[in-house]
């Protein structure tokens, strides 16, 4: 069984991998990144008992992925788990948002989800057992963040399309998850709290293990709601 | 035994009050006629899909079956100016020896409710089910007659026929110029042949006017989701 990990060349989308590696629900790990060397050094810290698909990719180039979720079927000849993590974030004061920052974070964080989902659908749709999709939203995206209008909204816009799609795609048994943390020291949260101490907040990898329990093959029950993960 | 599926898909939805006819409205998110679609596809004894729409309808339809990526062969035919000769349409573009006819604007028939008629081993076969309220005869705006409820019958769709004796009666009621309002009564008429009745459903609602696309929404969640 083929798992799909988008944002895997650094934060939570390559500790998720280097989680998913450890585990056996999924045999097959399909890593996309945006740089060849980040996915190589996310591939170095996994387990070596799985077959692992690097896929340098820019998400933003959205007619490319049809042809790039065609492959990775062709490929492994499933696809059974998708799971968008990779985000987006250039925070700015309304005032100083400029229409392109506004664009590229929701074609990020909401339009390549989108267009994957939609792709991947089309195959998880012939899969015997129940799939699942797992989405990366954020606390942002359920309350007020001012300066952070772009990247919250898009978030926000992200928890609904997950909503959704979990009753859209129920009778697929397509099971479709939405995870929002809170601070966790990632690359992008350094952009929207430069100046926060990373050693006390939540790390990639305790979001990692939670995204790896929800989509594992014993987990049917926290779909279709937004899953807030904080710690406290 | 092997099936060509006909469906008829080109109602003009004016009781629905909206704008897209109703078999392209979305319910629980898709198109109502593709809830029927992607369960036939499933069955394996159904070698092509007959879709009877009004020609303005043939490329979304294709858009649609192109979108969901279907794969089972797909035929869209022109329908007639009734009801009647659509299925007739349908028939004569039908290629295997049984047929089902079926309507887009019932779209809570399970993939097992399909397989089951399919599996019937009587050669025509119809859904009905029991009706649970009093039907009266009336005339001239006062009851003319009482009707035996436990004799009568809620006719539904899916049906299915061996494809040559439906299609002599449809062309028999053709040259007539006989109406039927569904085409079990016609074979019937015509044959008295035995059509057997399998229980059908009372979620197996027609949509037709705008609650029954609410009422809808429940039957899907509650009758259809963890059923398929």
């Amino acid at each position: 069984m083929t798992c799909v990990i988008t944002g895997a060349g650094s934060g939570i989308g390559r500790a998720t991998a280097v989680e998913m590696s450890r585990r056996a629900d999924y045999d097959t790990l399909v890593l996309i990144g945006r740089h060849s060397e980040t996915l190589a050094e996310t591939k170095i810290c996994l387990e070596n008992k799985k077959k692992i698909i690097l896929k340098a990719f820019d998400l933003t180039d959205f007619g490319a992925i049809p042809i790039l979720v065609q492959d990775i079927f062709m490929e492994c000849e499933n696809i059974q788990c998708l799971l968008n993590i990779a985000g987006y974030t250039e925070p700015q004061a309304l005032l100083t948002t400029s229409l392109e920052n506004m664009k590229t974070t929701f074609e990020v964080n909401v339009f390549a989800p989108f267009v994957l989902i939609r792709e991947c659908v089309r195959f998880m749709r012939l899969n015997d057992r129940p799939s699942k999709i797992l989405n990366v939203a954020s606390t942002a995206g359920v309350t007020a963040r001012p300066g952070w209008l772009s990247y919250a909204s898009s978030k926000a816009a992200l928890v609904s399309l997950s909503q959704t799609l979990s009753e859209e795609l129920a009778e697929y048994r397509i099971k479709v998850y939405c995870v929002s943390p809170g601070r966790c020291a990632t690359a992008l949260r350094k952009k929207l709290a430069p100046d926060e101490d990373q050693t006390v907040i939540m790390q990639p990898d305790e979001v990692g293990r939670i995204i790896c329990d929800l989509v594992s093959n014993d987990e049917y029950c926290l779909d279709g709601q937004n899953i807030i993960i904080r710690k406290k | 035994m092997e099936y060509s599926a006909i469906i008829l898909a080109g109602g003009a939805g004016t009781r629905m009050k909206q704008a897209s006819p109703k078999q392209f409205l979305l319910l629980a998110g898709k198109p109502m006629f593709m809830h029927t679609l992607e369960r036939l596809e499933k069955i394996s004894s159904i070698k092509e899909i007959i879709l009877v729409s009004v020609p303005q309808y043939r490329e979304l339809l294709a858009a649609n079956i192109d979108a969901y990526m279907l794969q089972k062969k797909y035929l869209i035919v022109d329908g007639g100016e009734s009801r009647q000769q659509s299925v007739l349409n349908g028939i004569l573009a039908a290629s295997q020896d049984n047929v089902i006819i079926h309507e887009a604007a019932r779209p809570f028939v399970t993939t097992d409710e399909f397989q089951a008629l399919i599996d019937e081993p009587c050669e025509d076969a119809i859904y009905g089910a029991d009706i649970p309220f009093t039907v009266l005869l009336k005339k001239n705006g006062f009851i003319s007659n009482i009707l035996e409820r436990s004799e009568l019958l809620n006719v539904q769709l899916p049906q299915k026929f061996g494809r040559q004796p439906i299609l002599d009666v449809h062309q028999r009621a053709a040259a007539e110029g006989k109406r039927f309002t569904e085409d079990a009564s016609m074979l019937y008429y015509y044959t008295g042949r035995e059509i057997k009745i399998l229980p059908g459903s009372h979620c197996n609602i027609k949509v037709t006017e705008p609650i029954d696309l609410i009422l809808g929404e429940f039957i899907y969640k509650e009758y259809i989701i963890g059923r398929d």
